[in-house]
């Protein structure tokens, strides 16, 4: 890999230059032995250093995961990270179906579909500005894009209010849309999209393909899509995990208790169990809910790791 | 491949547009409804309310009106509803026809034109079934904001088995309260007597309120008036003496409506739970309740055994807002829903509701009531009955949630933090409160 | 390589160049019209409503700048920015110690244990903070959390971890656990892109490992730890999840407006102040957009931005 060296290329290297000389071979074999020995010592405290962030990493998951096999009154009673005896974890999914009519589903189901939709949405735009702001050079385009940047830095509370009444005017709040729509928009992908395609897609395979007469749009779907795959199935796995994750804009936006996500509806019977009106706590339908709530993003992530640090390498590697 | 990989997602996205278009039907919030409809050409009246059980309730007056269904939601528990409306009012849309509120936020809300006047929808049919004081809750001036359902009479309920244990007798004075605190400690109780919570709100308030307080004047016909009076006399020394108590570690000072303080109401680390009449329907409801444990209820101790002084914490209404399409329809919702024996049979035995409808709170049903987590004691009857009848209502501001957040500073600066005396804190209260209200255009009365 | 001479060649430069200029648009465009509806206008609408002030008695005035003035006056603004300020100052720093020792160590282990510590310790990623916090808040509570015990074992009584004078470092920590390993990742990959051969020459030299990790690792991944701070900074001055959903267990120690955010929050929702609110939100943006942009300024020779 080449060390590039000219002062606008983003990549800041530093030009490290080979010892001067070279020690005669047997010191170096003698260097590299007392190298690997005192890289043995390190490496079992490096080795325990890392079990104990991960340790710390992983506790409260396991928490969540043993406090979803326990009954509310065992949640109460028995330690925090052992499990009780019996467990309860199938008797609290049964509770998910019955408590509310399963309500519990229909927030679930809410969750996929708001981040799916909107996740998709917001990659086909972020994919189409990209494209347009790496290879087109258009006026404006360094203004526009630097004001793109910069609303990464717009407080939510500022744009909430304004984003619910204009939607109530459409008669969309208390819809799924309210949360789709404005979940549509996500600078941040725009960004890396731009970044990676004007990484990965040489100007001169899209000369070429004019030349040869292929229209703009042919050029981009044949030619250019194909080669950005890896960035699009980042970004989309972010725009889903954005959506999912969003607890502010669906608070705000949604009353009906049958169009929440799974995190506002958690929150609802945490505010009703914290509260304790008779009947309302279901302290372990919580546990499990939440529980069985972060499997499919834990799952995501160990499944598809390749794309998720990939992605996330793109906007600081540029 | 990536062909297909952009097809199978384009798919996937129509199909999840077009059920997210189906389910979630478009329109405002009285879209879909929790319960089931039973007489479709019927007028809808949507209504948010969150008592326990009361889907029957409202199962119950659809099947007896043929005009009007109730279409119901729980959009939350207090503060979470009163910021849903409150966004609605701003917008201009998604607010309920008929909507459960606390009374002590009544004001808060008619203050912001939010509410209709149901005087000119025939509250005052209604009026004869009410109590005064509940009445004087939902009234300003002429105007009638909504319609009583629950109130909040206070009492204590205390665990006969730990006051027994250490031989403590249910203390009926204010006085006879710290004793009995104090001697909980010194036979080295592993729990204290009772807890003073710093976010007590309207708990706060009642108990002031016991000692004379009046803390508010405001009445709707003159609404930029308000008079503002909370760092009276009364107040203060309420006040000094739950803090000696705390400041002695003989009184908690936990945060209620955690889950560790429900804890602690159950299994005995509070030995008293001064509460109001929905109290023990709450406590019904808690885990973790200790085996042995013996409740039974009390009248609230006094400061002047002679000159005995009732109080109220908390009671909801129904109001109808000013979305509300078909307003006749509305009223006769938030009139009739709680205005029938069979409804409130379910409010009280289901949802440990304290009913303001007279016909029942009158009755010998309510009055000889026994229940079995007091050991069948009448509750009723010997506690919360004669506190409700003493009620004769409270005024609150029209900016209440800001004045109990105010609240809840002060008495943790003094109680938690120990870092105020109860005389300064009051008075910190009332030159903050003065000056929120000159901000917000008030004329101080 | 084709030729197509019919037309002169500037003429068909200029045509092309215009064409391309409008696709270039025509490609942003979706992207656009969402920015402009759901960004652009609510923000001038939000804008907007901030120099209006809405009295509860006396409804809804044209103030102008005075609102900006109280706002930059208001002792609870003013007493959130000093707090998100302080939490910047010692959040930042703690998270990216951890985040940068533990990517530091995974750069230099390739064993199964590395990989498997790697992915357990960016899994508080996949949480959403809601579920993270309420998770910290059971574990925090003084009754059902293990701390009782844990500290018992040692003799010693548990702190209260939300009294007002824990609640910092409560925080802190539920913020250091969610986010540690996203930076992580982050700050890995940029080392994982390092050519090696730079390692063998300095090692050949005989520098240890620990000096090849802060003389070269370092310096040469300062870019990518120029976008966390700087996202992590702008992050935490928006500070705003975490202690909402606390506060349901620790009001006292968290008032309403414990962070600029919560109190817009707080004025808009529970106090119905929505031009105030507006105003707060604002002067907040105002803040972020300073501070990150003075960041980046600062570190211009670091942060490898044109």
């Amino acid at each position: 890999m080449a060390v590039p060296t000219t002062a606008r290329d983003d990549r800041t290297r530093t030009i490290v230059t080979a010892g001067a000389g070279r020690p005669d071979r047997s010191a170096r074999r003698e260097a590299r032995r007392n190298a690997r020995v005192a890289q043995g010592g390190r490496r079992i405290g490096s080795h325990v250093l890392l079990l104990v962030l991960a340790l710390y990493f992983v506790i409260p998951i396991w928490w969540l995961f043993v406090a979803a096999t326990k009954s509310t009154g065992g949640l109460f009673s028995s330690p925090a990270f052992w499990f009780d005896d019996p467990m309860q974890l199938f008797a609290n999914i049964a509770g998910l179906f019955e408590h509310q009519g399963g309500i519990y589903w229909t927030w679930l189901g809410n969750s996929f579909v708001y981040s799916f939709v909107s996740g998709v949405g917001a990659t086909i735009v972020a994919v189409l500005a990209g494209y347009g702001f790496a290879k087109y050079r258009f006026r404006g385009r360094g203004f526009v894009f630097g004001m793109i940047l910069g609303s990464v830095m717009v407080p939510l509370t500022a744009l909430v209010i304004p984003q619910f009444m204009l939607l109530s005017q459409y008669g969309l709040v208390n819809t799924g849309w309210a949360v789709i729509l404005p979940s549509l928009l996500n600078p941040f992908a725009v960004y890396l999209m731009r970044v990676y395609t004007q990484d990965t897609v040489p100007d001169e395979l899209i000369e070429a393909a004019r030349i040869d007469g292929a229209g703009e749009w042919r050029t981009f779907t044949t030619i250019v899509v194909p080669l950005l795959r890896p960035a699009i199935v980042t970004v989309l796995l972010l725009s889903i995990v954005g959506t999912w994750n969003n607890f502010f804009l669906p608070l705000a936006m949604l009353t009906n208790p049958e169009t929440l996500p799974v995190t506002v509806g958690l929150n609802r019977w945490l505010a009703l169990s914290n509260a304790g009106a008779g009947g309302e706590q279901v302290w372990n339908l919580i546990t499990s809910g939440a529980f069985i709530s972060v499997l499919p993003l834990l799952l995501s992530f160990l499944l598809l790791q390749r794309y998720w640090q990939g992605g996330l390498t793109l906007g600081s590697v540029k | 491949m990536k062909n297909k990989v952009f097809a199978g997602l384009g798919i996937v996205a129509v199909a999840a547009a077009a059920l997210t278009g189906c389910s979630s039907a478009s329109g405002s919030a009285a879209a879909s409804c929790t319960n089931e409809i039973l007489k479709p050409d019927a007028t809808q009246v949507s209504v948010w309310a969150w008592y326990p059980s009361f889907e029957q309730v409202v199962d119950l007056f659809n099947q007896n009106h043929d005009d009007v269904q109730i279409c119901w939601t729980n959009a939350g528990q207090g503060n979470d509803e009163y910021t849903k409306f409150s966004t609605s009012i701003e917008s201009g849309s998604g607010a309920p026809d008929v909507i459960m509120l606390e009374s002590e936020v009544l004001s808060s809300f008619s203050i912001r034109n939010a509410l209709v006047d149901l005087s000119a929808y025939g509250a005052a049919d209604v009026k004869g079934n009410y109590t005064d004081g509940a009445w004087k809750d939902v009234s300003s001036g002429d105007a009638v904001y909504a319609i009583p359902v629950d109130g909040g009479p206070m009492g204590m309920l205390y665990r006969q088995d730990i006051l027994d244990t250490y031989g403590i007798a249910a203390p009926t004075t204010w006085a006879e309260f710290a004793d009995a605190a104090q001697k909980l400690k010194d036979a080295g109780a592993p729990g204290v007597l009772a807890n003073f919570p710093p976010n007590g709100r309207a708990f706060t308030q009642a108990l002031f309120a016991q000692a004379g307080s009046k803390p508010f004047t405001y009445d709707s016909a003159a609404p930029t008036d308000i008079g503002i009076d909370v760092n009276d006399q009364g107040s203060k020394d309420v006040l000094e003496y739950w803090q000696k108590l705390t400041s002695k570690g003989l009184v908690a000072t936990d945060e209620a409506f955690t889950a560790d303080y429900n804890t602690k109401l159950v299994d005995g680390t509070y030995a008293i739970y001064v509460a109001a009449a929905w109290g023990p329907g709450y406590l019904q409801g808690l885990e973790g309740t200790d085996d042995s444990a013996t409740w039974r209820a009390a009248p609230i101790p006094q400061w002047d055994p002679a000159k005995p002084v009732q109080v109220n914490w908390g009671g909801s209404t129904f109001a109808v807002t000013s979305q509300a399409k078909d307003k006749a329809a509305a009223a006769t919702v938030a009139k009739e829903v709680f205005g029938t024996e069979e409804a409130w049979k379910i409010g009280i035995e289901k949802a440990a509701l304290f009913p303001l409808w007279k016909p029942i709170l009158d009755s010998d049903y309510f009055r000889e009531l026994e229940s079995p987590f007091f050991g069948g004691q009448q509750i009723n009857k010997e506690v919360f009955l004669p506190a409700a009848a003493g009620y004769s209502g409270f005024t609150f501001s029209p900016f209440q949630n800001y004045a109990y957040d105010q609240l809840q500073q002060q008495v943790t600066a003094v109680t938690v933090d120990g870092s105020k005396d109860a005389s300064a804190a009051l008075d910190d209260l009332q030159s903050s409160l003065e000056q929120y209200a000159t901000e917000q255009g008030f004329t101080i009365k | 390589m084709a030729t197509h001479t019919l037309t002169t060649p500037s003429r068909r430069r200029a045509t092309g160049h215009a064409r391309r200029q409008r696709v270039g648009w025509l490609f942003i465009t979706p992207f656009l019209v969402i920015f402009a509806a759901f960004l652009i206008f609510p923000l001038i609408y939000a804008f907007g409503m901030s120099l209006f002030s809405s009295t509860l008695a006396t409804g809804t005035k044209f103030v102008g700048a005075a609102n900006y003035l109280k706002a930059f006056t208001d002792p609870l603004f003013l007493g959130g920015l000093g707090r998100v300020a302080l939490y910047a100052v010692v959040m930042i720093p703690a998270q990216l110690l951890v985040a940068l020792v533990a990517a530091l160590v995974l750069d230099t282990l390739g064993t199964w244990l590395a990989k498997a510590s790697r992915l357990l310790i960016f899994a508080p990623y996949a949480i959403p903070v809601v579920i993270g916090a309420l998770m910290w808040s059971f574990l925090y509570s003084p009754r059902f959390g293990p701390a009782g015990t844990i500290f018992g074992l040692f003799g010693l009584d548990a702190p209260d971890f939300l009294a007002s004078s824990a609640i910092f470092g409560s925080l802190v920590n539920i913020v250091t656990w969610q986010w540690s390993g996203y930076y992580m990742i982050v700050i890995y990959a940029a080392l994982r892109s390092i050519d090696p051969s730079i390692y063998e020459a300095a090692r050949v030299d005989g520098a240890s490992g620990l000096q090849i990790a802060t003389r070269i690792k370092v310096p040469m991944i300062a870019s990518s730890m120029v976008m966390v701070i700087t996202f992590a900074l702008i992050g935490t001055l928006q500070f705003f999840t975490e202690p909402t959903v606390l506060r349901s267990i620790a009001s006292g120690a968290l008032p309403a407006e414990y962070t600029p955010n919560m109190y817009a929050y707080a004025l808009a929702f529970s106090y119905s102040q929505f031009n105030y609110a507006s105003t707060i939100a604002f002067s907040l943006a105002i803040v972020v957009f300073i501070g990150s942009f003075g960041f980046l300024f600062l570190t211009r020779k670091q942060n490898g931005l044109k």
